[in-house]
């Protein structure tokens, strides 16, 4: 058998990680539209399908949508640690002893952590309307370069600019309090937390996800509906899940610190 | 469960069991999860370009001069009672998500020559 009858090794797309054992039922295409299969090695399996291999495939909305729905069809049935989106391995036997095989016991302490558990998203933003006609009634410079701008209408190019800067920063002064107060009666009703900062100019208050035991999921409810009703009408919040554990499928050491 | 399941019906909090749109799930998606060692993985430059855009920032005196025109267009006696929703309409989350959903639809399929110029 000559060198050129060796096939090229088939790269696989990776969705996440769970052990190895179980049977899942994989009833839905992934990205590209390739069927899931598991890759096992010594207790821990990577859920995988084939990755297009072709120079022409490009990466579409619909693939987006199949890696989370997949993500989430594997977390119906088991606990899984998931991957990025875009995670792409250059074959099986790499994903068993590049990843799998090295990364086992870490691997299983992460499942461990993550078993019995859901992710629950949170998002805050001002409402415009209402913060922004607290913070002129508030603040008499918003209010003197308000009636300013109002008169020159957009001719006021840069008085625009200064009074939509001050509102930004009048907004972040508030923002901070208010994201720490949101992050410490949420996390109070979860096992870990993590936020991602909010960006200076937005109406962005808070950003985060919570690591919540399915057993506890009506009390982290019953905070955030406490949380949204006391905030209203300045705040409005929006919660997504329960999602896999995504946020919190981390192998770094940092991570467990919240055992 | 009962956290997908319990009423949506307040306007001060909203309720989704899955993210819908495209820029929820991007946020969901990317960036976040079990990453693994460089070497082993493999670059795909579709969802590399897909990464990059999808972090894009309004710039910030777009902000600041929708903040000036959103205050101007305020009637401050309207605002102290319920009128304050009938504003709501054109506000500014539909115009950012409109803003990121535009940048996403440019690496749907066939734009190809969009990703070679980037």
């Amino acid at each position: 058998m000559s060198a050129n009858e060796i096939p090229s090794p088939q790269p696989v797309y990776l969705y996440g990680v769970v052990r190895a054992g179980g049977t899942l039922a994989f009833d839905e295409a992934g990205v590209g539209g390739r069927p899931l299969e598991l890759v096992e090695h010594d207790g821990v399996a990577a859920v995988v399908s084939d990755f297009p291999a072709d120079d022409d495939f490009r990466v579409r909305r619909s693939d987006l949508h199949a890696h989370l729905r997949s993500v989430e069809r594997i977390f119906e049935q088991a606990t899984v640690a998931p991957c990025p989106f875009g995670t792409v391995i250059g074959s099986r036997e790499q994903v068993e002893w590049d990843f799998l095989g090295p990364r086992r016991d870490e691997l299983q302490t992460l499942l461990e952590r993550l078993e019995g558990h859901v992710q629950m998203n949170v998002k805050a933003e001002y409402d415009e309307q209402t913060v922004l006609a607290d913070l002129v009634a508030d603040d008499p410079e918003i209010g003197r370069l308000r009636e300013r701008t109002k008169a020159l209408g957009t001719a006021a190019y840069y008085e625009n600019i200064r009074l939509g800067e001050l509102i930004a920063s009048r907004l972040a002064a508030r923002r901070e309090a208010a994201a720490a107060e949101i992050e410490a009666v949420l996390a109070a009703a979860a096992a870990a937390a993590v936020s991602e900062p909010a960006g200076a100019g937005g109406l962005l208050v808070f950003k985060g996800s919570f690591l919540v035991a399915r057993e506890a999921l009506a009390e982290f409810d019953r905070a955030l509906e406490a949380l949204a009703a006391g905030r209203a009408p300045q705040l409005r919040f929006e919660a997504t899940g329960p999602l896999p554990p995504i946020a919190f499928a981390t192998l770094e050491p940092e991570a467990a610190a919240w055992a | 469960m009962a956290v997908a399941q319990r009423g949506t019906a307040s306007n001060y909090l909203q309720r989704a069991p899955s993210p819908s749109g495209l820029a929820e799930v991007l946020d969901v998606i990317l960036d976040k999860g079990l990453v693994i060692d460089a070497y082993v993985r493999v670059s795909v430059i579709g969802i590399e370009v897909l990464t990059i855009d999808a972090r894009i920032v309004i710039a910030s005196v777009d902000t600041y001069l929708r903040f000036a025109e959103a205050v101007n267009r305020l009637d401050l006696a309207q605002t102290e009672t319920a009128g304050i929703e009938e504003l709501r309409g054109g506000g500014k989350k539909q115009e950012t998500k409109g803003a990121i959903e535009g940048a996403k639809d440019a690496l749907t399929p066939g734009s190809k020559d969009k990703q070679k110029s980037r």
